[in-house]
């Protein structure tokens, strides 16, 4: 299910949030509406929690994460790193790099599985990417973009990628990555993906300007029509708690 | 190269030339270089189609397009392609519009310079095609460009066609534009003001036609002279000065900006008629004066606009060469000549062909077709190739001594050359092992640069002659020269070749019989670099592991200091501890007989030292090897103990945690009687027996 949604205004959802299949962040201080349109579809299955990285709202740009971990840049204070540690699930890793190219959002792209990157990302930060987020680290580009994490929004299930990037290019990256991928734009013929929108497996979230053809690519792609948070994260998480509680 | 730019004279056409105008426009379009493609369009039909068709193998039958390597036979081979710092290099390379280059051509280039980062520059490949460079150019112009029938193109300012926060789009034909520059023609284009307010000053004009109609100056004296700031924005910083000046300049300000509306009020009626206003006005205090209550000017109206360029102090004079140049349109009779003008303009670096008709149409032919490439900010930028000079310092007073790429190679030989006469200090000979490095050890292409500098020789002489006569030290380089050409590639001694026979032999062949045995230059001999590895007789004893046999090199003068190909010292290419002793003893043997510092040797040691050394590391062992076994005593006994039931742990007497079995704190974590070494021992013991079934 793909839902529209604004930050104050503003139609760049993706740079105000970060969603993954075990946890959401929102930024903090946006209208209480853009926090509960996350919360109502979320809020069953996974945390959504409110943090700000060195004091910016811009947490979708400035950190990187999937189901198994959360990277975050060296700029982000202790206080904001404790906060995070603490609202998220204890199998989620927190971790600060040490990196030049600090808007890891922009830097990398990734799924549960797999990352692309920068060509120029430090190797430390890639070790630890591979460490952290247990994937497969690639140094690609994307329509001939470095900044791979902007132009590229991957879930498990399917990807979309910056409107010019060639036939050729769609094949050989998904087949790298093993996920089907298709040119497209979001927030009415925007090309900056990840900025337009987030996803995750069963849910996106877009700005509000997406067009209905747009949605429609959207949740053809990511399969979202037919997607429902595993079993593990819904059904049996209720009992479970009950159980160790 | 800047010589060869021409700069191109346009002709002037003015807006308010209404005949003139009309021929120019007539049927104008959007010149080719402002144009982008149009956004592709992704509708659900096509990606459903796209995704059905799509299937994802195993990697295999797929190939990297970038590297033109595949199709990869299986997922493996496919991740480790793309892992591969190669891929990486070329990726890059494309990115700067580079031709990607094979795996053959990627590893000889890391041999050559450990540089991975794929920007290195190069001659052939030109990564700016013109229509990019021109592309480029255009798009962040501040002016419009616009070609008509007759083949003509012409420039007009942006801000004279709309508004800045009016976006145009630019994608296919550019229609709006086209329909946008026939409005030059209507009567509103005819009448403009230009308003200018910076600094007490203000200068206003409203023109009809090409001709002043109504024009207006003014200045008070609001800034402060001697540091050049206007008094409000002093005032801003913090503590505002009550001097008279300051509070004569603060009452200026405001009768200024009060005389400045009054004038715009008067003039109403001219400005009302006026189809475009442009305004310089820097700061909320400037912005004030023009758009304040009273003024009939307001910031939304799409007739006011910014002026696009810097301008000088408000007066008449400025006022009339700012609306000139405004109201100006450079025409150009062709393409390449307003290509060249703009690139010359906007400092690009293509150079332009005058000469040749054919590189001219072939330029052309290029221009027209439509960009391909947009300019990508979010690419990284490309890394200016600096070379780093050699530093090399030598001892003792001689002083710092720099070896770089524009160091002339003849330098070098001269200096080596000296070396062997013997000319040169034993300090400089340190430099002379870099330097070795530098100019390729390998005979063969020393050959061909002799040969080279044979050649060269041979050619400059003739006009030299003259020259000759002046300078005799260069007469002295040249005698030297012949002498270094016929030597050829350095030839090892039959002697020599039995050192390091004997040397590398199994058997401890002592070899100071041999040593003995030679007549010469000894010292020379002995520090004789094999031609290929570079390795001097006691580089081979070292690795060879003798250490008495480093000890007797030593000592008939053998230079520590000496670097082979992998620029290890003899010392550092020894993997023998007891060979690296050798040389410490030796070092402190005869602290003056070598330069150390140089050779890597960690510093002196005698032979009692190193006797201690040997008895402490044993010692370590020992205790380490004892620390072991405790250990693994100790993981036997907690074992044991967390077989037992908790009952029977509680009658225990070994001080062990419940869960864990580690020794315990003094005092342990306990409930109901169980002890545990830390917190979270005793949560999780507690987690699976919760105390209601424990009772």
């Amino acid at each position: 299910m793909a839902v529209r949604v604004q930050f104050e205004n503003n139609n760049e959802v993706g740079v105000f949030s970060k969603l993954t299949n075990s946890y959401c962040l929102v930024a903090i201080g946006g209208s209480e509406n853009f926090y509960s349109v996350f919360e109502a579809e979320l809020a069953e299955t996974i945390p959504v929690v409110h943090a700000s990285v060195a004091g910016c709202r811009i947490i979708g740009r400035m950190t990187v994460g999937n189901k198994n971990g959360l990277i975050v840049p060296s700029s982000t204070t202790d206080t904001e790193l404790q906060h995070i540690r603490n609202s998220l699930p204890d199998t989620v890793k927190v971790q600060r790099v040490e990196e030049r190219l600090s808007a890891l959002g922009n830097v990398i792209a990734c799924n549960d599985y797999v990352a692309l990157v920068h060509p120029d990302l430090d190797r430390d930060t890639e070790e630890i990417l591979a460490d952290t987020l247990d994937v497969e680290v690639f140094r690609q580009t994307v329509a001939g973009n470095v900044l791979v994490g902007s132009y590229a929004a991957l879930s498990n299930r399917g990807g979309l990628v910056h409107p010019k990037t060639t036939i050729q290019d769609q094949d050989e990256l998904s087949s790298l990555l093993q996920v089907p991928l298709v040119a497209g734009t979001v927030n009415r013929g925007s090309d900056v993906i990840a900025a337009g929108m987030v996803v995750n497996d069963w849910c996106a979230f877009c700005g509000l300007d997406t067009t209905s053809t747009e949605i429609s690519v959207i949740e053809s792609v990511f399969k979202l029509n037919d997607a429902k948070p595993t079993a593990i994260t819904s059904t049996m998480r209720a009992s479970l708690i009950d159980s160790m509680s | 190269m800047a010589s060869k730019i021409e700069y191109v004279r346009s002709k002037i056409v003015k807006t308010y030339d209404t005949d003139e105008i009309k021929k120019l426009i007539k049927d104008a379009k959007v010149a080719h270089c402002m144009l982008t493609d149009p956004p592709p369009v992704v509708d659900e039909e096509s990606v459903l189609n796209r995704l059905s068709a799509l299937t994802l193998g195993n990697g295999s039958g797929i190939s990297c397009s970038c590297c033109g390597v595949g199709p990869f036979t299986s997922r493996a081979q496919q991740t480790a392609h793309y892992k591969h710092h190669w891929h990486t290099h070329n990726l890059k390379r494309k990115l700067f519009g580079k031709q990607a280059i094979s795996l053959g051509e990627y590893n000889a280039k890391q041999d050559d310079s450990s540089n991975v980062s794929g920007s290195e520059s190069e001659g052939d490949d030109n990564p700016n095609t013109p229509a990019t460079q021109l592309f480029a150019a255009a798009t962040r112009h501040c002016k419009a460009f616009y070609s008509n029938p007759k083949g003509q193109v012409f420039c007009i300012y942006r801000c004279l066609l709309h508004h800045r926060k009016e976006e145009m789009s630019l994608d296919g034909e550019g229609h709006v534009w086209s329909h946008r520059i026939k409005e030059l023609l209507s009567p509103a284009y005819f009448r403009m003001a230009v308003v200018m307010v910076s600094g007490g000053h203000f200068a206003g004009c409203i023109f009809v036609g090409g001709s002043d109609s109504i024009h207006k100056t003014l200045h008070s004296y609001t800034t402060r002279r001697s540091q050049g700031q206007s008094q409000s924005s002093r005032d801003q910083t913090g503590n505002a000065p009550r001097s008279a000046g300051s509070s004569l300049r603060r009452y200026n300000q405001d009768q200024f900006t009060v005389h400045v509306q009054n004038i715009l009020v008067g003039w109403n009626d001219e400005l009302k008629e006026c189809g475009l206003i442009f305004y310089r006005a820097v700061g909320a205090v400037n912005q004030s004066a023009i758009f304040g209550k009273p003024s009939p000017l307001r910031r939304e109206d799409p007739r006011v606009r910014q002026l696009p360029f810097p301008t000088r102090k408000p007066t008449f004079k400025e006022v009339k060469r700012v609306f000139h140049t405004l109201a100006s349109i450079e025409v150009y009779d062709s393409l390449e000549h307003f290509q060249k003008a703009l690139l010359a303009l906007t400092g690009g670096k293509m150079p332009v062909k005058t000469t040749s008709d054919t590189s001219i149409a072939e330029q052309a032919r290029k221009v027209q077709k439509p960009p391909q490439k947009t300019i990508d900010r979010a690419k990284s930028r490309e890394r200016a190739p600096r070379e780093l000079p050699t530093q090399v310092t030598s001892s003792e007073d001689e002083g710092p001594c720099y070896i770089d790429s524009e160091t002339p190679a003849g330098w070098i030989k001269t200096l080596s050359e000296q070396s062997s006469n013997g000319v040169i200090t034993a300090s400089r000979k340190d430099l002379l092992n870099d330097c070795s490095l530098v100019s390729c050890p390998e005979s063969e292409s020393e050959k061909e640069e002799q040969a080279k500098d044979k050649k060269k020789k041979k050619k400059n002489k003739k006009p030299e002659k003259a020259e000759k006569a002046e300078k005799p030290e260069e007469k002295e380089k040249e005698k030297q020269q012949p002498v270094n050409v016929k030597k050829g590639p350095p030839k090892i001694p039959n002697f020599v070749k039995k050192m390091w026979k004997a040397i590398m032999d199994k058997e401890g062949v002592s070899l100071e019989p041999i040593l003995e045995a030679f007549e010469g230059d000894l010292e020379a001999a002995i520090n004789t670099q094999d031609p290929n590895d570079g390795n001097t007789a006691l580089h081979k004893a070292a690795i060879a592991e003798k250490p008495n046999v480093v000890t007797q090199i030593l000592n008939a003068g053998g230079d520590p200091c000496i670097r082979n190909h992998l620029l290890q010292t003899p010392y550092a290419a020894s993997p023998h501890a007891d060979t690296r002793i050798a040389f410490r003893m030796f070092q402190a043997q005869f602290p003056d007989k070598y330069n150390y510092a140089k050779s890597q040797i960690p510093g002196p040691i005698t032979a009692e030292q190193a006797e201690l050394d040997k008895e402490k590391k044993l010692q370590q062992k020992r205790a380490k090897r004892q620390r072991e076994k405790e250990k693994q005593l100790d993981k036997v006994k907690a074992n044991k103990f967390l077989m037992l039931t908790d009952a029977q742990k509680k009658k225990n007497v070994e001080n062990r945690c419940f869960l864990c079995g580690s020794q315990l704190p003094k005092v342990p974590f306990e409930y109901d009687d169980c002890k545990f070494c830390q917190m979270p021992c005793l949560h999780s013991h507690r987690k699976v027996r919760p105390l209601n079934m424990s009772v």
